[in-house]
């Protein structure tokens, strides 16, 4: 293998590869970095059997070839270049670099050590927006589980359907979801339930401009765009039947000023309960009283003004959730709805921006 | 017609009283040791034959006796040690019923030799209570007692006495008792020309120990300093993970008067509940006083009990200071193969010039007491350096008081996901983050008991659990109790539940796992559910152990952070709920010596 690169593409691509490397690994391959040259340029992979990325970056091919070397030594090499095109030739399982008048030697591994990527056929791919993708994630994948007994909580929802699409994701605690229509061009109707570190990787190396290909096999998942693709394992379903379980007779509603609401929350959450994160909501006519009480630490109280129909409601809520929910809220004000203290409570931007958009909350039980 | 009552003889008297007093020859002993120490003595004497049967000596550099009080001393109820009734209540000395020298001499041959300062010297000599001779004699100022031929005159008494191995182990504990109750004084025990016990004068308690039992037992030692209502408790008491092993020892003190209570022994063992495994004996060396008048010290002849006036605050406030005692870095286990004694402050003492009889000296706690208002326990109070406030005014929170510098209070390593490594002024704390939490959720359940329960997260997805018909009726009888630690479970019938809410304690808790093992565990029976005392400690023990963060879980540097402040902000960060430490001390001092720099 032999091929010139310049410094900027070695670390464009090292760096974009890079994250998808395990630290740790029990299987030493997987510290590597795959590097191939072929007449497209030079295509970089990295995995840890989950999730596997690779990027394609221009260089001038001489020689094709493949190797794999240590990703976060070759990382910090690059970083520390010269300003001047780097030369990469290998001779067996030997990979070196020349750059201006400094040469490494790093000692790889052949490529047949490293994992094939997981078959997925490109052929039956459907399209997807960048933007799109990447907001649908952004706005879900916060709420996933980080508890490991189901698995299938730690996994957002990729529903596809004819007219729309849909991300979920829940901890069991808390619930997001948003729906975008969609014209659905070639998408099969499918439930997919997608790790989200593979949907950060999607977020991170792909632009919102970019209209990504989507391919599953079986059990993968695989996005391309160009020399750019992610592929993932996924999940095995099915997904709880969330539908079921948000409420659509929720009676009270109140229209709050997000930023307030957000604010006065952050300062109850300072003495708040470590443990329990509790902040009482009390709805009386158009004030929404917010107090915590923490033995030992103390208590406080502030009233802020909201638009609330419905009878007087007292509830109480972890605040780092509904904190987190109004982080991800794309409007102004939001829409908070209830029907009982010990029934889930929604809230839901007040203009609909391309999309529905809803998170769940469920309530902490209040003591008597 | 004869008469049938008839006043008895004083020597018959005194044999009988002495069947109360000298019931042995560690009682002997003991009389002789606390006549030596009322007398002011520096250094104290005791060599016995035969364990004491055939001979016993006292020798002390006391005040010493003129002739008149030397006889007058072998007279019943003859004390210099109190005068009134008032006196009676406020007794400070070891002595004062005036019974022990008379009694012991209507059993025994026993010479006196005595001599006060610039005095000339007095030998009395009496045998089965019969004053055989007084003369004059040539000897030091202070006291010789010596003891010949005990119970010569009692068989039946005599008979029941143990082999001399026996009598002289009985012997040599009274000493220890004696020894620790008086540190300024030297001591030293020959039996059959064999040294046993060789102790100098000294001003601290750890040094005492030491000399007693080896630095080893010493350096396993914790300070108490408490006081609480007019009651001040001091002393030292075996590190938990020290008290596991070697032999207990145990030494409680009221105005420097040895004495024994179980309740109280009891109450400290309560003091070290979460600390120890079920079971462990800890040593005590407990030294207490009260305020004149509310405990009675004339309860038993030989003085080994006492009784309080409030013995039940007597005992909530041992507890309380084992409980303080153990919230203390010094209370936490460690890696150091010479661990250094505990810190004892010893406060600037008077001097001796106004030593006279009733009064003591200087460094005799007893006597002490009357002169100072801290009482005697200034003399053992123990106050390591980190505890005190800083320059600056300000009180350090329990992870400074534990060496942890401000700075270095956020750079918490954690290795193989599942210790925490901090560093402090003298070394390094391992902690290990799984026992560290129990403690955290423990202490946080408890308090929220005692508030009348826990918020709980309601459940999106209600889970539900199939349960053996045990861990069914335990689910069933503990319901209450388990919707106020935030568990919401219903019975739902054929032994399944249904868990509506849970706690939210971490980000990687599984309610469904934990509440399982949480009523298998209290279904079962366990070690840590037969340690709690209420139903409400066996709940929270059993929810801190299988909530709390596992071994194995990566911390991000918050979560270490978080981590380590709340278990400084609890009462015993130092040890978990099992008995086990949540932390290991590693010193610099060992460090080094194990890098061989010194030592």
């Amino acid at each position: 293998m032999r091929f010139t690169i310049t410094r900027e593409n070695l670390q464009q691509g090292l760096a974009a590869v890079g994250a998808s490397i395990p630290t740790r690994t029990t299987l030493p391959v997987l510290s590597n970095i795959l590097i191939e040259a072929g007449e497209d340029g030079v295509q970089m992979s990295g995995t840890d059997l989950d999730i596997a990325v690779t990027l394609r970056v221009p260089a001038e091919v001489e020689e094709p070839g493949a190797i794999t070397v240590p990703a976060k030594k070759l990382q910090e090499l690059a970083r520390e270049l010269p300003e001047a095109p780097a030369r990469v030739t290998t001779t067996g399982e030997r990979f070196e670099l020349t750059c201006g008048k400094a040469t490494f030697r790093l000692n790889g591994m052949p490529r047949d050590e490293f994992p094939t990527f997981p078959e997925v056929d490109f052929a039956s791919s459907w399209r997807v927006s960048g933007e799109l993708m990447g907001r649908m994630i952004e706005r879900t994948s916060f709420a996933v589980s980080t508890e490991e007994s189901r698995p299938i909580l730690n996994g957002v929802l990729w529903q596809l359907g004819d007219r729309e699409m849909r991300m979920v994701a829940t901890n069991g605690h808390r619930l997001a979801k948003l729906t975008i229509p969609s014209d659905g061009a070639n998408a099969p109707n499918a439930d997919l339930i997608v790790p989200p570190k593979a949907l950060a990787q999607v977020q991170r190396l792909f632009d919102p401009e970019d209209e990504i290909e989507v391919a599953r096999s079986e059990n993968h998942l695989g996005f391309r765009k160009d020399g750019t693709r992610v592929y993932t394992r996924l999940i095995e379903g099915p997904y709880p039947n969330y539908e079921q379980v948000i409420p659509k007779d929720n009676d009270r509603i109140a229209i709050a000023d997000k930023e307030t609401l957000t604010r006065s929350l952050r300062r109850m959450a300072v003495v708040a309960s470590d443990q329990t994160h509790r902040v009482r909501l009390a709805f009386v006519g158009t004030a929404l009283r917010l107090s915590v009480e923490t033995p030992d630490l103390g208590d406080a109280h502030e009233e802020i003004e909201v638009d609330y129909q419905g009878d007087a409601l007292d509830i109480g809520f972890n605040a780092n959730y509904l904190l987190e929910v109004l982080r991800y809220m794309p409007s102004d004000e939001v829409k908070l709805s209830f029907k009982a203290p010990e029934r889930a409570a929604t809230v839901e931007p007040t203009e609909a921006s391309e999309g529905a958009y809803l998170c769940l909350i469920m309530p902490l039980r209040l003591l008597e | 017609m004869p008469r049938r009552i008839q006043v008895l003889p004083d020597t018959l008297a005194n044999q009988i009283a002495a069947g109360e007093v000298v019931e042995r020859p560690a009682s002997v002993v003991k009389e002789l040791v606390e006549n030596a120490l009322d007398a002011a003595a520096t250094r104290v004497e005791v060599v016995i034959r035969n364990g004491g049967k055939t001979e016993i000596r006292v020798s002390d550099d006391g005040y010493g006796m003129g002739r008149e009080d030397a006889l007058l001393a072998l007279d019943r109820h003859a004390t210099s040690k109190i005068s009134s009734e008032d006196d009676l209540r406020a007794v400070r000395t070891f002595g004062f019923r005036g019974e022990a020298l008379p009694s012991i001499g209507s059993v025994s041959r026993l010479t006196l030799e005595t001599a006060e300062s610039g005095g000339v010297g007095n030998r009395v000599r009496v045998s089965g209570g019969r004053i055989m001779g007084a003369e004059d004699c040539a000897r030091q100022p202070g006291t010789t007692v010596l003891v010949r031929s005990l119970f010569f005159n009692v068989p039946a008494r005599a008979k029941f006495l143990k082999s001399a191995a026996v009598e002289t182990r009985a012997i040599a504990d009274v000493m220890t008792s004696l020894a620790l109750a008086n540190l300024s004084a030297a001591f030293r025990l020959e039996s059959n020309g064999r040294t046993l016990m060789e102790l100098p004068a000294t001003r601290d308690l750890p040094s005492r120990a030491a000399d007693l039992w080896g630095d080893e037992f010493a350096g396993a030692l914790i300070p108490v300093d408490h006081r609480v209502d007019g009651i001040e408790i001091a002393g030292l008491v075996d590190r938990p993970d020290a008290a596991v092993s070697g032999p207990r020892r145990v030494h409680l003190f009221i105005a420097g008067r040895p004495f024994r209570d179980r309740s109280l022994v009891a109450a400290a063992e309560r003091g070290y509940r979460t600390t120890v495994p079920r079971g462990a004996k800890p040593s005590l060396l407990l030294y207490l006083d009260v305020p004149d008048g509310r405990v009675d010290v004339n309860v038993h002849p030989a003085k080994a009990e006492v009784r309080f006036g409030d013995p039940a605050g007597v005992e909530a406030a041992i507890e309380a200071a084992i409980h303080s005692a153990l919230s203390g870095v010094d209370s936490a286990a460690t890696l150091d193969r010479r661990p250094p004694p505990p810190q004892i402050r010893t406060p600037a003492r008077e001097s001796g010039s106004d030593r006279g009889p009733g009064t003591g000296r200087p460094g005799r706690p007893a006597a002490e007491a009357r002169r100072t208002p801290e009482g005697q326990l200034a003399f053992f109070v123990a106050a390591a350096p980190d505890r005190e406030p800083a320059e600056d005014g300000t009180v350090p929170d329990a992870a400074e008081q534990a060496g942890i510098e401000a700075d270095n209070r956020y750079s918490l390593w954690q290795v193989h996901d599942s210790y925490i490594i901090a560093e402090t002024r003298s070394g390094m704390l391992i902690i290990d983050q799984h026992s560290a939490h129990e403690r955290i959720l423990f202490e946080a359940l408890m308090r929220d008991f005692d508030a009348g329960g826990r918020p709980s997260q309601r459940l999106l997805f209600p889970v539900t659990l199939r349960l053996s018909p045990g861990e069914y009726a335990v689910v069933e009888q503990t319901q209450s109790l388990l919707a106020m630690a935030g568990f919401e479970a219903e019975p739902f019938g054929g032994r399944t539940v249904i868990i509506h809410a849970a706690p939210n304690p971490h980000p990687w808790f599984d309610a469904e796992r934990c509440l399982r093992e949480m009523v298998a565990e209290l279904a079962e029976g366990s070690e840590l559910t037969r340690a709690a005392r209420t139903q409400y400690e066996r709940l929270a023990m059993t929810f801190a152990c299988k909530a709390a963060i596992k071994a194995g879980q990566r911390l991000s540097v918050e979560e270490r952070q978080r981590l380590f402040d709340e278990l400084f902000a609890t009462e015993l960060p130092y040890h978990d709920v099992h008995g086990r430490p949540t932390i290991v001390r590693l010193s610099l001092d060992e460090l080094e010596r194990r890098f061989g720099r010194h030592g």
